[in-house]
C-alpha cells in the first residue's frame, strides 16, 4: 500500500480527518514504520508546540500591567543602578585621574579635601555667585551619568529607556549639558503665540507659562501658572502651582503642582504628584496615571491603568482602560464610571468606598480596608527593631574602628549641646533647599543626587554619636578602649530606641537626637577638614 | 443619603461572595454571571485572563495592542456570556471569542486590506520538504522552547494566527477557518506551512 503524504498524516496527528480515512490511516500505520515513524514526529511537533506556547515570547507578560510591571521595573531599575555605580565608580576613577583645574580641585568630591568640604562648600558657593563654575562641574558629571545611564540602559535591555524615571533622568540630565540644543525664555510672562512654533526643547520660567503654539521638542515649564493650549510634541515637565492642559501633549506629562487640569488630549503616561489632579470630561490620556495626589477626579478617559495614592478622594466618572489601584481615604465610581480591569482599593473605612449600581467594573473589585493595629502586638514589630538596632551597633563598631578619632571626636562635640544643636537645624533644613535650589537650575541634578545621599546618610549617622555620647555619660567609664565605647553605645542607643517610643514625647526626642547627633557631625567634619595650623 | 449608604454596604457583602466565589465551579460561576452577576464575571476575569491574554499577545504581536483586546473582549464578554450555551468548553469558547477580537484588531491594522491570503492547497510544493525529519521533535530545553517562541512570533500573520489559535487557543480547523473567515482546506494548508517555515526558520540554529 502507498504511503500517506506527511499533510494527511499532520491532519490525522491534529485530529481533522475524517473518520474512515482516519481509520485507514491507522490500519497503514500498523505495517508501515516509515509512516510512523512520521506521525510519532508530528506529535512531538505538536505537543512541542503547545508547551513552548504556554509563555510568551520576550517575557512572561501579565495583563494586569501597572502593579506588575512595575515591580519587575524596580528590580530592573536598582539593576541598572547597579551596574551604572560599578561603571560610575571605574569612570569616576579615571575622572580622578585626569587634571582637574586648581580651581575645581576644592570641588572634586574624590580628593581628600573635596570630600569633606563639598557638603560646607555648597553653602558658600551658591550666594558667592560660582554657577558657572558649578556649571562646567555639572557638564561633567552629567555627561558622565548620561552616558552610564545609557550604557547601562543599552546593556540591560534598550526597553528600559521607555521607563519613566529613566526618561526623565536622561531628558534632565541632557538638558543639563550647555551645549544641548534648549531654547531658554525667561520673563513675568512667557509665551508661545498661537502662530509660532519652537523647534527647540523650551525651558520656560515665569509667572505664566502660556503655550499657544507648538513646541516640538519637550517643555520644561516653572512657573505659577503654566498653559499648555497649542501642542507639546515632547514632554512635558511642570513645576507650577497650577498645570493646565487644554491642548495637546504628545508625549508623558511630570508634574509637580498644587493643581492639575487635563482638558486635552496627552499621548502617553502622565506621573504627577499634586494636591488636586483632574481630568476633565474632554481629558484624553493615552496611557496611565501614576500620582501621589489630594484629591483625584477621573471624568474623561484613561485608556490604561490608574494607579493613585491620594490622601483624599478619588472620584472616578469616566472610563478607565484597565485596572483602577488606588490608596487613599475615598473612592466613588459613579454609574457613569468604567473600568476594564480589576479595582483594588485600600480605604481606612470599608463605607467610604461607594461604588454605583451602574458602574461597569470588567474585573475584580477588591476594597480592603487599613486596620491600624498595635505595633507593639506584633512579632515582627520586635524583628525589625532588632536589626535596627544591629544594624546601627555595627555601623557605630564600623566607624570607631575605621575612624576611631573621629568616633570619639565627633561624640564629644555632641556634648556641646546648643552649638550641635542649632548647627544640626540648619543642616537638616538647609541642605534640602540647597538640593532643590541645585535641581531647579538643572545644572546641578548630580550634585543634588550626591548630597542627597550623603545626608540620608549623615541622618542615620547621628543617633550613633548621640548614642555613644549618652552611653559614656551615663556610665562614665575610667578607660577609653573601644570596648568601653562600644558598652556606651550599646546602653547610648538601647535608651534612645526605648524612649522613641514614648508617644509624643518619642518623635520630640528622635528629631533632637537627629539635629544633635546632625549638628555634631557636620561640625567635626569642618574641623577635620581644616588644615593643622602648626606654630 | 440612603443611597449612600446603600453603596456603601456594598464591598462588604461583595467581599464576602468574592471569597465564596473562588470555591465555585466553574459552571455555577458562568451561570452566576449570565444573570449580570459583577462578581462572576469579575472571578471569571481573573480565571481566564492571562490565557486570554496570551492568544491576543501571540496573535497581535504586541502587548499594548494585547491589553486592549484583551480589556475589550472582557468587557463584550458582559453582554456576550449570554450566548454560551455550553455546547463547547468554555475556556475554547472564551478563546473564540478572543480569536475574534484579535482578528477584528488586525483587520483594522490593515485598514481593510485582506489581512489572510488563501493560498494553493499544492501538495506537490508540500511533498518535496515533507521527507526532512521535523527538527521541532528535539525541543526540550527551556531555551530552546523560547527560540521556538520567538520564531513563532516572528511568522508572518497568515501563518502565525492559524498557527496559535490552533496549538494555543486549542481550536478545531472548523472553527479556526469561521473566525478567519477561510475555507477548512486553506486553514489546513496554512498551518502545515506554517509549521514547514517554522522548521526551516528553527533548523540552522539547531546546527
Amino acid at each position: 500500500m502507498e504511503c500517506y503524504s506527511e499533510q494527511t498524516c499532520a491532519l490525522a496527528v491534529d485530529g481533522e480527518l475524517a473518520p474512515d480515512e482516519a481509520q485507514r490511516l491507522r490500519d497503514h500505520l500498523v505495517t508501515c514504520r516509515r509512516c510512523r515513524d512520521l506521525v510519532d514526529a508530528l506529535r512531538t511537533e505538536n505537543r512541542v508546540l503547545s508547551e513552548s506556547l504556554q509563555e510568551l515570547p520576550e517575557e512572561t507578560a501579565s495583563p494586569a500591567g501597572f502593579s506588575h510591571l512595575r515591580r519587575s521595573r524596580v528590580w530592573g531599575d536598582l539593576a541598572v543602578l547597579v551596574a551604572v555605580l560599578a561603571l560610575g565608580s571605574i569612570g569616576l576613577i579615571w575622572f580622578n585621574e585626569l587634571s582637574i583645574p586648581a580651581a575645581l580641585e576644592w570641588f572634586n568630591p574624590f580628593s581628600a579635601s573635596g570630600r569633606t568640604n563639598l557638603l560646607f562648600s555648597l553653602f558658600d558657593h551658591f550666594p558667592t555667585g560660582g554657577t558657572a563654575m558649578l556649571t562646567d562641574y555639572a557638564a561633567v558629571v552629567g555627561f558622565l551619568s548620561l552616558l552610564l545611564r545609557l550604557g547601562g540602559a543599552l546593556l540591560l535591555g534598550r526597553g528600559r529607556l521607555r521607563q519613566p524615571g529613566m526618561r526623565l533622568l536622561i531628558v534632565l540630565l541632557a538638558l543639563s549639558l550647555p551645549s544641548f540644543a534648549l531654547e531658554r525664555r525667561h520673563s513675568d510672562f512667557v509665551t508661545v503665540a498661537a502662530n509660532e512654533t519652537v523647534d527647540d526643547t523650551l525651558m520656560a520660567a515665569g509667572n505664566t507659562v502660556r503655550i499657544e503654539g507648538v513646541v516640538n521638542g519637550d517643555l520644561l515649564a516653572f512657573g505659577r501658572t503654566v498653559e499648555v493650549r497649542g501642542t507639546v510634541k515632547g514632554d512635558l515637565v511642570s513645576l507650577a502651582k497650577r498645570t493646565v492642559v487644554s491642548g495637546t501633549v504628545e508625549g508623558r506629562i511630570y508634574t509637580f503642582s498644587e493643581s492639575l487640569d487635563l482638558d486635552g488630549l496627552l499621548g502617553h503616561n502622565l506621573y504627577g504628584f499634586a494636591q488636586n489632579l483632574r481630568v476633565n470630561d474632554r481629558g484624553r490620556v493615552g496611557e496611565g496615571i501614576l500620582a501621589a495626589a489630594g484629591d483625584v477626579t477621573i471624568e474623561g478617559e484613561v485608556k490604561r491603568s490608574v494607579d493613585l495614592l491620594t490622601s483624599g478622594n478619588a472620584d472616578v466618572s469616566g472610563s478607565i482602560g484597565r485596572d483602577l489601584t488606588m490608596s487613599g481615604v475615598s473612592l466613588t465610581l459613579t454609574n457613569t464610571a468604567r473600568v476594564g480591569g480589576n479595582v483594588k482599593a485600600h480605604l481606612r473605612q470599608l463605607r467610604e468606598a461607594h461604588i454605583a449600581d451602574g458602574a461597569t467594573i470588567t474585573g475584580k473589585r477588591d476594597i480592603q480596608v487599613k486596620v491600624r493595629q498595635s505595633q507593639f502586638t506584633r512579632p515582627r514589630f520586635y524583628f525589625h527593631q532588632a536589626v535596627w538596632f544591629a544594624a546601627a551597633l555595627l555601623v557605630g563598631w564600623l566607624a570607631l574602628v575605621l575612624f576611631p578619632g573621629f568616633f570619639r571626636a565627633t561624640s564629644q562635640a555632641v556634648g556641646s549641646g546648643w552649638l550641635s544643636l542649632g548647627l544640626g537645624v540648619a543642616v537638616l533644613a538647609g541642605v534640602p533647599m540647597v538640593m532643590v535650589v541645585a535641581a531647579i537650575t538643572l545644572i546641578g541634578i548630580p550634585i543634588s543626587l550626591m548630597l542627597f545621599a550623603v545626608y540620608l546618610a549623615a541622618i542615620y549617622l547621628a543617633k550613633v554619636w548621640v548614642g555613644a555620647f549618652l552611653g559614656r555619660m551615663l556610665l562614665k567609664p575610667s578607660g577609653a578602649t573601644k570596648g568601653d565605647w562600644m558598652l556606651g553605645l550599646l546602653v547610648g542607643l538601647l535608651i534612645l530606641t526605648i524612649v522613641g517610643f514614648i508617644p509624643y514625647l518619642g518623635g520630640l526626642v528622635r528629631l533632637g537626637v537627629v539635629c544633635v547627633g546632625l549638628g555634631a557631625f557636620c561640625g567635626q567634619l569642618y574641623r577635620s577638614s581644616r588644615p593643622v595650623i602648626t606654630a | 443619603m440612603n443611597a449612600k449608604r446603600n453603596m456603601a454596604k456594598e464591598p462588604r457583602s461583595r467581599e464576602g461572595e468574592t471569597r465564596q466565589m473562588e470555591g465555585l465551579g466553574l459552571e455555577n460561576v458562568i451561570e452566576r454571571a449570565q444573570g449580570h452577576d459583577a462578581d462572576a464575571l469579575g472571578e471569571i476575569y481573573s480565571r481566564y485572563v492571562r490565557r486570554v491574554f496570551g492568544l491576543c499577545r501571540y496573535m497581535l504581536n504586541s502587548r499594548e495592542s494585547a491589553e486592549d483586546a484583551t480589556s475589550e473582549v472582557f468587557l463584550k464578554l458582559q453582554r456576550s456570556i449570554e450566548s454560551y450555551d455550553g455546547s463547547i468548553p468554555f475556556p475554547r469558547w472564551l478563546l473564540r471569542v478572543a480569536g475574534n477580537q484579535c482578528i477584528d484588531a488586525l483587520r483594522r491594522r490593515q485598514r481593510g486590506l485582506k489581512v489572510f491570503v488563501e493560498v494553493e492547497d499544492g501538495a506537490a510544493a508540500i511533498e518535496v520538504a515533507s521527507s526532512e525529519p521535523s527538527p521541532l521533535g528535539a525541543v526540550i530545553s527551556t531555551q530552546e522552547r523560547a527560540q521556538v517562541r520567538d520564531t513563532i512570533a516572528r511568522l508572518p500573520e497568515n501563518y502565525r494566527v492559524p498557527l496559535v489559535l490552533r496549538y494555543y487557543g486549542e481550536l478545531s480547523y472548523d472553527e479556526i477557518a469561521q473566525e478567519m473567515d477561510l475555507e477548512r482546506n486553506y486553514v489546513a494548508a496554512l498551518i502545515f506551512r506554517a509549521k514547514q517555515e517554522l522548521r526551516r526558520r528553527l533548523a540552522p540554529r539547531r546546527k
